[in-house]
């Protein structure tokens, strides 16, 4: 991805829209009792589309975001996120992607991949209270709903990023198919 | 060139993972910093339009989810509804003998002045965080409207939480199911004490530790804050403001304890309006 100042503004769009869509929306409805996180999808679409430094980067600032805006400590969010988006941006960098069904599923399992983070960082700084195995279900029903909503953002994503996007191998050949090279 | 781009790479990588552990090494535990302060400032009002904007979008997603609920509910309210009646006609009894009694002992006569000196005031919920690890909402009130940290944050069903920091316009209130809550209780009407603790993951379960196994305390008992103090320290919270009913009384035999399982009255994963009672005693 080709990152110019108007990229980049765009990119800085992306993530306060998507940080407060979270907050104010997903964070408050639920269903089947848990609320869907579109953060780890979010991250995981970035990564995809501009590779593992825009991921890396862009998981970061969306988790410094959140960590500021409910005033928790700061870099657990970050710490995750960020390695959630780079994990997303070197898949992208190692393999190509030739099925509409890898970009949900990335989403799926890095959101997995998120939950399990976020756990981890928690054990690490000590837990005080007594964990109910519904946490379990909880990280799950957050991969599914993941699954399905990663599909609409990472077209979302791609739309606003199209002008800096590398030009994809199937729309190039289609071009040179119509010129006759 | 390839290698110094890679090289590049993994230096910014490796910038970004030791400042997220310096960040959460330098905040963890501590007071809500200057960056932290500023950004939600900033932010706030775009909170609040996009609560306002998304309230239509998210009435419409928890028709859908409270429609699945409604289900396996109404058996169980009839039930609730019938055992209801039968507490009420002994509630109005049991009003009219603690009244005398209260007037005869005069209980619990400093609580009720520290109760009636706060001054609630009405919020919106604005934000909500993402993960279950901890639970935490931001509310549309600030310094600006009299609330202060440690204020207690109430719904119309009862106690939701604790302010946690404070902005001009905006707070962070800690939840009652958050890893960091504690609160002291008592059971009515026995007033055996206890300490609420959340069930991390399970919004509508807390644990009411440290009640003796010989006390007798059945499905269905509420429980409210106790409001103790003693020796220039105090509460929370003040005394009498509705926390949950019991729904599990189980005995731990190696420590001769009982925990006592309890369904919040406020539904806390739905919060929309709250009301943090401000103006209370100097902590």
């Amino acid at each position: 991805m080709i990152v110019t100042p108007r990229i980049f503004a765009r990119l800085a769009a992306i993530v306060i829209v998507g940080v407060l869509l979270q907050l104010s929306f997903f964070s408050r409805v639920a269903l089947f009792h848990t609320s869907p996180d579109v953060l780890p999808a979010l991250v995981v679409s970035l990564g995809l589309l501009g590779g593992s430094m825009t991921g890396a980067v862009s998981g970061f600032s969306i988790g410094l975001l959140v960590d500021c805006l409910l005033v928790e400590a700061l870099g657990a969010t970050s710490l995750v996120l960020l390695s959630t988006g780079y994990l997303a941006g070197l898949f992208r960098e190692r393999f190509e992607i030739h099925s509409a069904l890898v970009p949900p599923l990335a989403c799926m399992g890095l959101t997995l991949f998120a939950e399990i983070g976020h756990a981890a960082v928690q054990v690490m700084l000590g837990i005080d209270s007594q964990v109910s195995l519904l946490i379990v279900r909880d990280m799950l029903l957050k991969s599914v709903y993941a699954f399905f909503l990663g599909w609409p953002i990472y077209l979302a994503v791609r739309r606003v990023l199209r002008p800096a996007l590398v030009e994809e191998p199937q729309a190039r050949r289609r071009r040179s198919t119509a010129l006759g090279t | 060139m390839y290698r110094k781009q890679v090289r590049r790479r993994r230096a910014v990588l490796a910038f970004l993972v030791i400042s997220s552990f310096v960040l959460l090494t330098i905040t963890y535990g501590q007071e809500s910093g200057g960056l932290q302060r500023g950004v939600s400032t900033i932010f706030s009002p775009l909170q609040v339009g996009a609560d306002r904007a998304l309230k239509p979008a998210r009435d419409l997603t928890g028709w859908f989810d409270k429609t699945f609920d409604a289900r396996g509910e109404n058996s169980r309210l009839k039930e609730e509804l019938a055992e209801t009646r039968e507490l009420a006609v002994g509630a109005q009894a049991a009003l009219q003998e603690n009244e005398q009694l209260r007037k005869l002992l005069d209980l619990d006569r400093e609580s009720a002045i520290a109760a009636s000196d706060y001054e609630p005031v009405t919020g919106r919920v604005l934000a909500r965080t993402p993960t279950v690890w901890h639970s935490a909402v931001t509310i549309d009130l600030g310094s600006g409207d009299g609330v202060h940290v440690d204020d207690p944050v109430m719904s119309g069903d009862g106690l939701v939480g604790r302010v946690a920091s404070v902005q001009g316009g905006s707070s962070q209130v800690t939840l009652i199911t958050d890893d960091a809550s504690a609160i002291s209780a008592k059971v009515l009407p026995s007033g055996v004490q206890g300490v609420i603790r959340p069930d991390l993951g399970d919004p509508e379960d807390l644990i009411l530790d440290y009640i003796d196994a010989t006390e007798n305390i059945g499905v269905g008992q509420a429980v409210v804050t106790s409001g103790w103090s003693a020796q220039g320290l105090s509460s929370l919270f003040p005394p009498n403001l509705p926390v949950g009913e019991v729904t599990r009384a189980s005995i731990v035999e190696q420590e001769a304890s009982q925990q006592v399982r309890l369904r919040p009255y406020s539904d806390l994963a739905n919060l929309d309006m709250v009301q943090v009672l401000t103006g209370g005693p100097e902590r």
